[in-house]
């Protein structure tokens, strides 16, 4: 990709590009929480209501899947959710490169949700209990459901991690593909180079391609930016909640775990 | 009739491929590299093309249901984006494998 793609601008010797944009993530994110606590009022104005419409966005969801007593996890799924948002989006930005179109960095998310939701369900219902999850409703089948739910636990932080970095990354490849046929080593460089079928054929290509650009695939990314985010919170909050739902609990709030 | 049609089309696929890796064995020493990249792209293929139709079904049925249930389309929606993250996943690690092998190439 380095032959087509245009190194990032903004570079720290020494560090790799997903780690100095990680930390530009993690600035705007904690400039914005500084900015919003300065100045907290009963009536939320500018920062502290828009950050207040987005948590409240967060809430809604937790209280719809795994249930009202979900909210003390607020912090570590609003957190992912709000990280992996922004660093989707700063992806889109001209010379900035997306953390989230490192493999690392998806992995890093994934991890933390593995290891939050297995320690959740340890605290919440005790070891014995927790683990007693693992071997199926009845006791007999415990040799043929052990091996089945370990590898199930264990796919989950890897379809986590290669969704969302495969996402990013395919999409980021095929903006950079785009930009690379419309730039100046491609379309517009034909149209300014001064010949007449240049600047017909690369003029109105060029047009056409940044029509194209602007009007779908950036939309489109923008869009698959908050859908992953969004799916990223979602499996989370499934996981954490079938992680604290009660094995003899008939009936329980929330969607069932999905097993794939 | 099928039979031959499925025997031309592995022989037209087959034999630009064993062009290629003479070539690429008289030229490199390794006919790996080249045929990686006709794998990446065709594997893509596939897996774009199957997993369309897959996502393709899971939205019909859930457009239909929002269409007779429309007070429980919310949900509907969100079981639909679930389920579809969960199917585009496959096509997802299909496209880290094609990425592997085209820009990591382990074997070459």
């Amino acid at each position: 990709m380095g032959v087509i793609e245009h190194p990032p601008i903004i570079r720290l010797p020494g560090v790799p590009d997903h780690v100095t944009y990680t930390w530009l993530v993690m600035i705007v994110l904690i400039g914005l929480a500084v900015a919003a606590r300065g100045r907290l009022s009963l009536v939320p104005r500018g920062v502290q209501n828009f950050l207040e419409v987005i948590l409240e966005q967060f809430i809604a969801m937790i209280d719809d899947v795994i249930g009202h007593e979900g909210r003390r996890y607020l912090p570590l799924i609003a957190t992912l959710g709000l990280f992996i948002l922004v660093g989707n989006l700063l992806g889109l930005v001209p010379g900035m490169n997306g953390p989230t179109t490192n493999l690392n960095t998806t992995a890093a998310c994934a991890l933390v949700v593995f290891f939050a939701y297995h320690y959740i369900g340890i605290k919440q219902q005790g070891a014995v209990t927790y683990l007693k999850h693992f071997m199926g409703p009845v006791p007999a089948l415990a040799p043929l459901m052990v091996p089945i739910e370990l590898i199930s636990h264990l796919a989950r932080p890897l379809s986590l991690t290669l969704r969302l970095f495969g996402n990013m990354t395919g999409g980021h490849i095929l903006l950079a593909i785009i930009f690379f046929l419309m730039g100046l080593d491609g379309l517009i460089g034909w149209a300014l180079s001064g010949s007449a079928a240049g600047a017909i054929v690369g003029g109105i290509g060029g047009i056409v391609m940044i029509a194209f650009t602007v009007g779908f695939l950036y939309p489109l990314k923008i869009l698959v930016s908050f859908l992953q985010a969004f799916i990223f919170v979602m499996l989370t909050m499934l996981y954490i909640g079938a992680a604290i739902e009660h094995a003899d609990e008939h009936g329980g709030h929330g969607a069932a775990a999905p097993h794939h | 009739m099928r039979r031959s049609l499925i025997v031309a089309g592995i022989a037209v696929l087959g034999v630009p491929g064993v062009a290629f890796a003479q070539t690429a064995t008289a030229a490199t020493g390794s006919w790996v590299g080249p045929f990686s990249v006709l794998v990446a792209g065709f594997a893509m293929a596939f897996a774009a093309g199957l997993c369309a139709l897959g996502q393709g079904k899971a939205i019909a049925s859930a457009v239909d249901a929002m269409a007779r249930q429309p007070g429980a389309a919310a949900r509907i929606q969100t079981a639909m984006i679930i389920g579809l993250a969960l199917i585009e996943s496959l096509a997802i690690y299909v496209l880290v494998v094609a990425m592997i092998l085209l820009f990591v190439q382990p074997i070459k």
